[in-house]
């Protein structure tokens, strides 16, 4: 419909999640007319994100070095891990300031209907952690939705004959959406009254 | 609980509607095809999300629209709500209450009642389980909203079993099943409490109203009948529940892996309807089944009115001209007073006093 320039960054950031083709349109004609060295600094900080960022190799959160911040950091209790289907789930549980352990990004939730099963996720790099990290007890955050759900509950069979705690979030957050629907006070409430699986 | 006002967009034949009902009876009349069943169904949309014609979404929006607006305001003595549906052409549609973003149905039960009365209810009791069964959820999540949830819940869990045995088939992950299992298992019971709780008002409501509404003697009788587990006596809890269900769903793992599907759960349930000890659905007369149908639904009605404080919103879609005269008046003599909508293509043949509105494709008129 547009000239092909125009179009194709149109089409592009029609791809972008929550962006429609409308609010691709406004976008693309923004940035048609910003100045150049702004259009450049926005395209170099996407493509320096990509070049830089890399995943955690212990908890696969996203860093820019071989291990991300919140793993690097010894005042982190090692003996508590949090487990969440997105890296994005860590600031949601951060901005709570109620957990000094550290994290593990599953990189979902169990469901077939998008095809992703165990084998899909972070599930085997966690059983290995628990083992090499003496951890003691894996709070599971992953989303309250029916497969956030049954990703806890499968968490739960898996590592308990390993002799580890396994807790989940307090009911209370709201139902079928993101971890980051609730605010810090509920989540905060939903962390400090966990129980066991 | 009343509509105050209902506004359309490009919703199936009207460009634009903007409708001020009575708060008492409003009987519209039209021809065919003139679109008053539109206006019923639309507002039934607003507190079901769905149509009652079974309809998908994309149907509701005007040829050649992007998108079907229906609005309306409900008001239940000092408390209302304003609920907002945009219905896309394709995609999701989005939907407000009050102004802010609902998500899902237990959204807007909790703000409105409605019962509707349709030609083809005979289907409640003719046709097969599936119709029983959204009767009972329906009553249910209008009865208590959490309910609502609940079902999407149970309904999503149940997908996601599907979706792993229709893919896998006899190779399907045993431990993910065996998690899919528990959960559908407590899903499962909390939604079966839910239904026989309900079940345990409707019944005897049935029960006496088809008596009223008829001259057969015979009695109307139901039960719950859980698909692999038997009927259901008694009210037991959602643990308990869950327990049988957790047997049942094993004892048919191997026909689910077999099969590629769920065989047993509350997606397999029946409610069992007999008269006078015949099987209502296979051995009972039109009349009978009518009977029954009008009873389902003004016990519906009484029972949401009981829990909720206030009659439910009533739509009566050309329910009339299936009905001779003498049952058409008991059935209005056992309305509870509230609003009620009427739709008729004869004036003459109903039997209620209330304020008239003609409709003419696409627009409506105070007669
Ligand atoms: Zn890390």
């Amino acid at each position: 419909m547009y000239e092909a320039p125009v179009q194709r960054l149109i089409d592009e950031l029609a791809r972008l999640p929550g962006i429609g083709q409308k609010s691709a349109q406004r976008l693309a004609f923004h940035i048609l007319h910003i100045e150049a060295e702004d259009a450049n600094r926005l395209a170099g900080a996407i493509v320096a994100m990509r070049e830089q960022v890399r995943l955690c190799r212990r908890c696969f959160n996203v860093t820019d070095s071989e291990e991300c911040t919140i793993c690097r950091d010894l005042r982190r209790d090692s003996s508590e891990v949090c487990v969440v289907e997105r890296a994005q789930d860590i600031v949601v549980v951060e901005r709570t300031q109620e957990f000094r352990g550290r994290y593990h990004v599953l990189g979902g939730s169990i469901s077939p209907i998008e095809g992703i099963g165990p084998d899909q996720l972070r599930m085997r790099e966690l059983v290995v952690r628990v083992d090499d990290e003496k951890i003691v007890e894996v709070i599971v955050a992953t989303n309250p939705t029916v497969e956030g759900d049954t990703t806890a509950l499968y968490l739960a069979r898996l590592l308990k004959p390993l002799g580890v705690k396994v807790t989940r979030l307090a009911s209370g957050l709201p139902v079928g959406g993101d971890l980051d629907y609730a605010d810090e006070i509920t989540l905060g409430r939903a962390l400090a009254g966990r129980r066991e699986l | 609980m009343n509509l105050v006002w209902l506004a359309l967009r490009d919703y199936r034949s009207y460009a634009s509607l903007d409708f001020h009902p009575d708060p008492g009876v409003n009987v519209l009349l039209g021809e065919n095809g003139s679109g008053k069943t539109s206006i019923l169904e639309a507002i039934g949309y607003l507190a079901t999300l769905s149509s009652f014609r079974r309809s998908p979404d994309a149907a509701l929006v005007r040829l050649g629209a992007d998108a079907a607006i229906t609005r309306g305001e409900f008001s239940s003595g000092p408390s209302g709500a304003v609920i907002e549906v945009e219905t896309p052409a394709t995609g999701r549609r989005r939907v407000l209450v009050n102004g802010k973003g609902g998500r899902s149905r237990a959204d807007v039960a909790g703000v409105v009642a409605l019962v509707a009365f349709l030609p083809d209810d005979l289907d409640l009791v003719k046709r097969g389980p599936a119709y029983r069964r959204d009767y009972i959820d329906d009553v249910a999540a209008q009865a208590w909203p959490a309910a609502a949830t609940e079902q999407t819940e149970y309904d999503r869990v149940l997908r996601q079993r599907n979706a792993l045995l229709r893919r896998d088939g006899r190779s399907a992950d045993g431990a993910t099943l065996d998690v899919l299992d528990e959960r559908m298992s407590e899903l499962g019971g909390v939604l079966l409490a839910r239904r026989l709780a309900i079940c345990s008002l409707l019944g005897p409501a049935v029960s006496e109203l088809y008596a009223d509404l008829g001259e057969e003697a015979e009695a109307v009788d139901w039960y719950y009948l859980a698909a692999g587990i038997g009927p259901v006596e008694g009210q037991p809890g959602a643990a308990e529940l869950a327990g049988g269900l957790r047997d049942g769903l094993s004892g048919a793992r191997r026909a689910d892996l077999e099969r590629r599907t769920s065989t047993v759960g509350p997606h397999r349930d029946d409610l069992v309807i007999s008269i006078g000890g015949r099987d209502a659905r296979s051995r009972a007369s039109q009349g009978e089944q009518r009977s029954i149908s009008l009873g389902m639904r003004l016990a519906a009605f009484h029972v949401l009115t009981e829990r909720r404080g206030s009659a439910p919103v009533l739509l009566l879609d050309d329910v009339f001209s299936e009905l001779d005269a003498s049952r058409g008046r008991r059935l209005v003599a056992r309305l509870p007073r509230g609003q009620v909508f009427v739709t008729s293509a004869r004036a003459e043949e109903v039997p209620l006093v209330g304020k008239r509105w003609r409709v003419v494709t696409g627009e409506v008129t105070a007669e």
